[in-house]
């Protein structure tokens, strides 16, 4: 028995120092500031493939995820467990391993749309999402590894928190079509100033009727208008994303972006 | 030759493997620690069993004695009032009430830890039968006990160790084992600041945090696995449900509303404030004794405990008569009604109703989704809660759990799943996914919090954002990391700060400051920032990462020396978000 452990030693003492067990995620994981990330490409939509690189399972963007993708580098090509060396069976995808229940490193070629079963589509049941969530939580939860290896420690809180940043992303509209873009190489700033004039004096009228509503019944009928505004350019997005017209696209965005602040805001005053 | 060289890191890895191994198969303990009282419990390997102290009290009041023997004194277990006259044991009270109320000892130390004497809740509280002196500036409120007619100076958070190695002590004289592994239970509003705080007692206490997890969400969790249990005996069908959860205790007001599916509980949201049955208490002595501030440490310690009383008689009967003798010739003799109670703490149910009205809000859950809505804690059962609760969730409050140790129960369950038990029967088959109770983020555009991880995030998260610099050719930029809302500017917490220095030199809003914030499913937060100059991939200067809070006491002390010496340049020094227009 003590023989074993001397073997086995010096491969994961190795292995640790080359992991950093610090539980990073790459840049794009954090989904919610997807505005910050193309300030400076506010002439155009379309975005030279800079970000859009890191969705490659190869790109070594920045040393940071170096760690992950390393791993999922050794990983990716034939999918094998690292712990126990059995070859991926099935068709989900292989963020956790049947046979030896471990958590498997991150390998950034599975999308989100991956991770839940789903075709990379707009239009996806939201509902069958939370189930296949909660699946996932059960297999990947930190909680759940707490007498592993520090390293399968650290891909429980990768894993985890990026199933969490999938479950979030893919639920909301509005999040959902940023995302699928992105897919496609094409970066969409939300906070980009408004310059379609038409969409300009829409806003213009809307903030002041939600001014001058005299009570809740008046923001009601506000907010519902909203909500079916919303729905529409949705829709809108729906064609524009399937003609692969991505400018249209991306307005169709920034007027979601638009209906869905306002209809927060007049869900505050209410 | 290699064969020396693999022993030695043979060695390391041994105890790398025992530490890990030996954490699994010890036992951990939950500890709900109360404002008033507290209780601890352990999952037995069926079932949680809740740990009696040598008088056989499942809950234990919350006093420490401080006295001159040991460095700092030893924890009484006294009764609470209620529990004297329940068990009719009236002679200990008295002797006992004397020292308690006598300045000798500390109590509602929860509502004291990691605050400093600017702090509402610490002016509050001078009013306790002991020494809270405040300077207001910024700092540790000066807190002492008479021993000996001399004040003795200490602080919440000794005082809450030393309870905690009375309650371990206990633990291990009960378990016949050594107890490390602890899960604590706290409030929700607590902030980053006093979570550090209770770590620190901890580990005094010779005790090791596994988690702190919000007190609604023990409660949840208990819930849980309840349903879990009742749905296996009947069908093994297990459906989802949406629970929300309320509540009050001594000090403190929570809410969580929790989605339970498949033996995964996740929180949804969760809000809280810092008001509870102190509040209650304090109104009722100003209600009564308008002039009560000017009563001597002894007199209000008298005050203290019959008030208490008659709130907790209003919640069963319609009136009670007070008569107090407050020693001095003084007397107080009322009658109180429940409306004039109701009254004078209107403010508080108003709040709390906020609270729940705003944690189904930010859950996005609708009363037609509710399945159950319970109500613990020390003042579930004043009927002015029970009813606004019944009334806003249009339904009846759940009653498969004793409201004053469901949360205690809830670390236990935590305890066990979390150092990953043996369970054969697959009774604790449940997983629970918490929030973050605050925002965290930077200052940014001058004075603007920014939040990076928003309020009501699930953890282990890992956030991005970028930003940039303020003026051309900006070298340095500091990152001061807040905890809070964007709303509550002033309320905000300090958790520290950092320097980097060395941004290449370039044309402002060029250099892209990335800073991530990463909290683990412990809840530990550490924080990022990489520069890096577009065009180039390799970072300009190397990353830092540090683990938050790093300010220590006098936080906002901190905030105002740090705007003082920097305050001219702090602009120039501060970031921005890129593409932020200013």
């Amino acid at each position: 028995m003590y023989k074993t452990k001397k073997l086995c030693a010096p491969l994961s003492t190795i292995f640790r120092g080359v992991l950093p067990t610090r539980r990073r995620l790459s840049p794009y994981f954090s989904n919610s500031q997807i505005p910050s990330l193309s300030s400076h490409l506010q002439s155009s939509s379309r975005v030279p493939p800079r970000y859009a690189l890191h969705f490659l399972p190869n790109s070594n963007f920045s040393f940071q995820n170096l760690c992950s993708q390393s791993a999922a580098k050794l990983d990716s090509s034939t999918k094998r467990c690292w712990n126990c060396v059995a070859d991926k069976t099935g068709t989900t995808p292989f963020l956790y391993c049947d046979s030896c229940r471990s958590i498997q490193p991150v390998d950034l070629s599975i999308d989100y749309f991956q991770i839940f079963g789903l075709e990379k589509k707009y239009e996806i049941e939201v509902d069958s999402l939370e189930g296949k969530y909660k699946d996932w939580q059960k297999k990947l939860h930190p909680d759940l590894v707490h007498s592993k290896s520090e390293k399968e420690r650290g891909y429980a809180a990768e894993q985890s928190a990026r199933v969490i940043d999938a479950y979030r992303t893919l639920s909301k509209p509005l999040s959902r079509a940023i995302y699928i873009l992105r897919l496609e190489g094409v970066d969409v700033d939300e906070e980009q100033t408004v310059s379609d004039p038409e969409l300009l004096t829409e806003i213009m009228e809307i903030r002041e009727a939600v001014e001058e509503a005299p009570d809740s019944q008046a923001l009601n009928q506000i907010q519902s208008k909203m909500e079916e505004k919303l729905e529409e350019s949705s829709n809108s997005f729906v064609n524009a994303y399937q003609s692969r017209n991505f400018d249209e696209a991306v307005a169709c965005i920034q007027r979601m972006t638009y209906y869905q602040r306002a209809s927060e805001e007049i869900l505050k005053k209410l | 030759m290699a064969e020396p060289e693999y022993i030695v890191e043979s060695e390391c890895e041994t105890t790398e493997e025992e530490k890990s191994s030996s954490a699994s198969s010890e036992v951990v303990i939950g500890i709900d620690i109360g404002t008033s009282q507290c209780s601890v419990a352990v999952w037995n390997g069926s079932e949680v069993e809740l740990l009696k102290n040598t008088r056989n009290q499942p809950l234990i009041r919350f006093d420490v004695l401080v006295d001159n023997d040991i460095p700092l004194g030893e924890v009484n277990y006294h009764l609470s009032p209620y529990d004297v006259f329940s068990l009719g044991e009236v002679n200990y009270h008295l002797s006992h009430k004397h020292e308690r109320l006598s300045g000798a000892s500390i109590l509602n130390m929860k509502r004291l830890i990691g605050r400093v004497d600017t702090d509402r809740v610490v002016h509050a509280s001078k009013n306790f039968p002991f020494l809270v002196q405040t300077l207001d500036m910024g700092v540790r409120p000066f807190i002492a006990a008479l021993v000996n007619n001399v004040w003795k100076s200490t602080t919440p958070e000794e005082v809450l160790a030393l309870y905690l190695a009375e309650l371990r002590i206990m633990a291990e004289s009960k378990l016949k084992r050594p107890i490390k592994d602890v899960v604590l239970c706290i409030p929700v509003s607590f902030s980053r600041f006093q979570l550090t705080q209770i770590e620190r007692a901890c580990t005094i206490a010779g005790l090791h945090v596994l988690r702190l997890m919000p007190e609604p969400v023990a409660v949840a969790l208990l819930y849980a696995q309840q349903q879990q249990h009742m749905l296996r005996d009947n069908t093994g069908r297990v459906s989802k449900r949406i629970a929300l959860v309320f509540n009050m205790g001594a000090g403190y007001c929570d809410v969580a509303v929790a989605d339970i599916d498949g033996g995964v509980t996740e929180i949804k949201a969760l809000s809280g404030s810092e008001i509870g049955g102190e509040d209650f208490l304090q109104n009722m002595m100003r209600h009564l004794l308008p002039s009560f501030d000017k009563l001597d440490i002894k007199s209000m310690g008298l005050l203290r405990v019959a008030i208490q009383e008659a709130i907790h008689e209003l919640s069963f009967q319609e009136s009670v008569q007070i008569d107090v003798d407050l020693g001095n010739g003084s007397r107080l003799c009322k009658e109180v009604k429940r409306e004039e109670f109701e009254e004078v703490n209107k403010y508080i149910f108003c709040e709390s109703e906020i609270l729940t009205v705003q944690c189904m809000h930010d859950a996005d859950v609708d009363v037609e989704d509710l399945t159950d809505v319970i109500v613990v804690g020390g003042c579930s059962c004043i009927p002015k809660i029970r009813n606004f609760v019944e009334n806003l969730c249009e339904r009846e409050i759940y009653k498969g759990m004793n409201p004053l140790t469901a949360a205690v129960y809830g670390t236990a369950l935590e305890g066990a799943l979390t150092s990953g038990i043996d369970d054969p029967l697959g009774d604790v088959d449940l997983l629970t996914s918490q929030v973050t109770t605050l925002g965290i983020g930077i200052r940014a555009n001058r004075s603007e919090f920014v939040p990076v991880i928003p309020r009501n995030t699930t953890m282990p998260v890992h956030k991005e954002m970028i930003f940039t610099t303020v003026k051309d050719n900006q070298t340095e930029a500091l990152i001061v990391v807040y905890e809070g809302e964007p709303e509550m500017e002033d309320e905000n917490h300090l958790l520290g700060y950092f320097k980097i220095t060395g941004i290449p030199p370039a044309s402002k809003g060029v250099p892209e400051i990335i800073v991530g914030m990463d909290t683990n499913a412990s809840n530990e937060l550490s924080v990022s920032a990489r520069v890096i100059i577009p065009g180039s991939r390799q970072p300009a200067v190397p990353v830092m990462e540090l683990k938050m809070p790093t300010v220590d006491d006098g936080h906002s002390c901190c905030a105002e020396v740090l705007t003082r010496a920097y305050g001219p340049t702090l602009d120039s020094m501060i970031v921005r978000m890129k593409n932020h227009s200013i």
